[in-house]
């Protein structure tokens, strides 16, 4: 412990988990519901697959990141 | 009977072994054994002196077997006179020792002094020997209401290879009850504590044995197997869960237990028995859970400040001689006040041992589990523990994480020392998780899309299913008509847009630009549109929503040619600079049977989208 060691510290701050996790989580259920809906709506022939794989993909960054930090809020510490 | 024989070969060896080892001697040695715990401890202060030619820098410490085979911590310090402030000590080189010529029921210890001891000089050091299990209860079996009696046994010569000038001992017992003690010359008794000696001029390995039996009922708590597991999450975390199997250590309990005289006068009904616990957990400790098998136990009691967090746990039952138990606790703590980073390495500073005061544990097992993706891991120990690795699978991991795994036999509370695990970790490893998270509503979704796109029909000649793919045809081609009617009325409401400009800045070229643009457009719509309508119209499943859409296209044509008209008509009355109430005038018809008509294409829409 010679050498001046620092403090490890988590890369996003332990309040910010519960508010972190409610807001991406909304986002990313707004996102899934918007990709439902055009699933549902457009019909087989003219749907861009495109669109279907981006909206899913956002929706799928921002549900993992959200329940991540629901996991990390609720003291599952992954 | 057994200590008189060991005294008997004591002195036959002493008779043996009398040319001395070295030339260095004691000129004194003060010992003071503490019996005010279950845990026995030997503090001596010893000043060394050396009589010979030879430069020495090794003292021999002896202990007899049977001592030291409960010995579970030897530590010596330089000696610091009272009243001196207190530098942060620095513990003497203690390692086992094998001399020649000594007798084999010993077992030593050699103390490396700081720098060798020239002729007539001297040093002094103190030891703090450390024994468990030391002391013996005598009669082994009693009831609830019997207090508990041990024995304890020593020497009240130090035993030591070489001649002592002067020595003392004192014995302090908890409590002045003493059933019996050994009385030589020179044996006095201060309330709860026992003094021989001074003693003068004793030859090496002098031995008198003695022997106090007194009572005590301090809780024997002893730990037979402890497995503490200290997981890292570099998310912020350092959990710590501890599972304890407890052990009564004293006098076996026998006889019935009575609850009832128990809860009336528990310090007479149950002397012996303890009743809580207490750990000293590390500030800031959060998310303290006590629980057994069963579950949650609810006698716990938590309190912290900025110093230490107390956690005081109560057994579901008192604990008698000889009785078990069985629980976990576990605590959170903050990830900052333990983890640290030096040279590119991260390292886990963390207390080795139980949080628990006063507690023997025959067998400690730490685990230290890194987060997966760590690399290089290596400890460093203040004592000999034996170590290997393992791997655990936890929460979100793909081949689970390392786990260091240090074992301990026989550890005291003065072991609960500061270790530190160091390993490489790189900051990326951290976002595994989350990708395992987002790679798994990734592939919910690629599923859905390709449970959507697939065509999972079985017989795919039937005329239901070929109904249903004609169907599907019109309905893409009813959405491009759709999409393509919504785009002309985006640009009739350019052209709407461009009028209100010119009413404003009065740029007659900028509108008629726009009407260009519009106008080409338009065509290009009506251009796209053509194969559509001819498309609906040859298809057997639109024959019900063609006329319908027919209507809508031709309504939209009615539409877009009014539009045009009142355009033109506005335009001209700029050019031919009339009035805006004028133009107003000449178009307030032409704008009535235009709304007419957009709520007609409208509604048309809506009822399309219906079908």
């Amino acid at each position: 412990m010679a050498p001046p060691a620092k403090a490890i510290t988590s890369p996003v701050p332990d309040a910010w988990y519960p508010t972190l996790a409610v807001f991406m989580l909304a986002i990313g259920l707004v996102l899934t519901a918007s990709f439902f809906i055009y699933e549902a709506t457009s019909s087989k022939r003219n749907r861009s697959l495109a669109k279907e794989l981006t909206t899913g993909g956002v929706a799928s960054v921002f549900l993992g990141f959200g329940s991540l930090f629901l996991l990390l809020s609720a003291g599952v510490y992954v | 009977m057994e200590s008189f024989r060991f005294c008997f070969l004591m002195l036959t060896i002493a008779i043996l072994a009398s040319p001395a080892l070295s030339d260095l001697v004691l000129s004194k040695v003060d010992r003071r054994i503490y019996l005010t715990s279950h845990i026995v401890r030997i503090s001596s202060t010893v000043k060394v002196e050396n009589a010979g030619p030879e430069k020495e820098s090794k003292v021999l410490l002896a202990f007899p077997e049977q001592q030291a085979k409960n010995m579970a911590y030897l530590m010596a310090t330089p000696h610091e006179g009272k009243g001196k402030v207190k530098n942060p000590v620095v513990a003497l080189p203690v390692e086992a020792a094998n001399p020649k010529d000594m007798p084999a029921a010993l077992t030593f210890y050699s103390v490396s002094l700081p720098k060798g001891l020239a002729e007539g000089d001297s040093f002094t050091f103190d030891v703090l020997a450390v024994f468990t299990h030391a002391l013996r209860p005598i009669p082994e079996q009693i009831t609830q209401a019997d207090i508990q009696l041990v024995l304890y046994q020593d020497s009240a010569h130090y035993l030591s290879p070489y001649a002592v000038k002067v020595q003392s001992l004192s014995v302090k017992l908890p409590d002045s009850r003493i059933e019996s003690y050994t009385k030589l010359e020179n044996t006095k008794i201060h309330g709860s504590e026992i003094k021989y000696g001074p003693y003068e001029n004793l030859p090496s390995f002098s031995y008198s044995p003695i022997a106090v039996h007194f009572e005590s009922n301090l809780p024997f708590s002893v730990a037979q197997e402890l497995v503490r597991e200290i997981e890292i999450s570099h998310w912020g975390n350092v959990q710590v869960t501890e599972h304890y199997k407890l052990i009564h250590g004293g006098a076996q309990s026998k006889g019935e237990f009575s609850r009832l005289d128990f809860l009336a006068r528990p310090n007479v009904r149950g002397a012996s028995a303890f009743r809580y616990l207490v750990a000293n957990l590390p500030p800031r400790a959060h998310s303290v859970y006590y629980r057994d098998e069963i579950g949650n136990i609810s006698t716990s009691h938590l309190r912290g400040d900025s110093k230490k967090t107390e956690l005081l746990i109560e057994p579901r039952y008192p604990m008698f001689g000889g009785w078990r138990t069985a629980f976990t606790i576990g605590y959170g703590l903050p990830l900052q006040d333990f983890l640290y980073e030096s040279d590119g390495k991260r390292f886990l500073n963390i207390t080795f041992s139980s949080p628990m005061v006063e507690l023997v544990i025959d067998a400690l097992i730490v685990k230290v589990v890194l987060p997966e993706g760590s690399s290089d891991i290596s400890v460093a120990a203040p004592f000999p523990v034996e170590q290997w690795q393992e791997t655990k699978i936890s929460h979100l991991d793909i081949d689970g994480r390392p786990v260091v795994v240090l074992k301990k036999t026989n550890v005291v509370p003065e072991h609960n020392q500061f270790f530190q695990v160091y390993y490489h970790f790189s900051q990326l490893s951290m976002l595994r998780e989350p990708l395992m998270l987002i790679s798994g509503f990734l592939f919910f979704f690629v599923a859905c899309i390709v449970y959507m796109h697939a065509d999972i029909s079985i017989s795919k000649s039937s005329a239901s299913y070929l109904a249903k793919q004609q169907w599907e045809e019109v309905q893409a081609v009813i959405q491009q008509v759709q999409n393509i009617i919504s785009r002309c009325l985006t640009t009739h409401d350019n052209l709407e847009a461009s009028l209100h400009d010119l009413s404003r800045t009065g740029n007659i070229q900028a509108c008629k630009a726009a009407r260009k643009a519009a106008d080409g457009l338009l065509k290009e719509l009506s251009k796209e549109l053509k194969p559509l309508l001819t498309f609906l119209q040859s298809s057997p499943s639109a024959a019900q929503v063609f006329p319908k859409v027919e209507e809508l296209v031709a309504k939209e044509r009615e539409l877009q040619e009014k539009v045009m008209v009142k355009h033109s008509t506005v335009v001209d009355g700029y050019e031919k600079k009339l009035g805006a109430r004028d133009i107003e005038n000449r178009v307030a018809l032409q704008q009535q049977k235009l709304t007419a008509l957009r709520q007609e294409v409208d509604d048309l829409l809506e009822l399309i989208d219906e079908i």
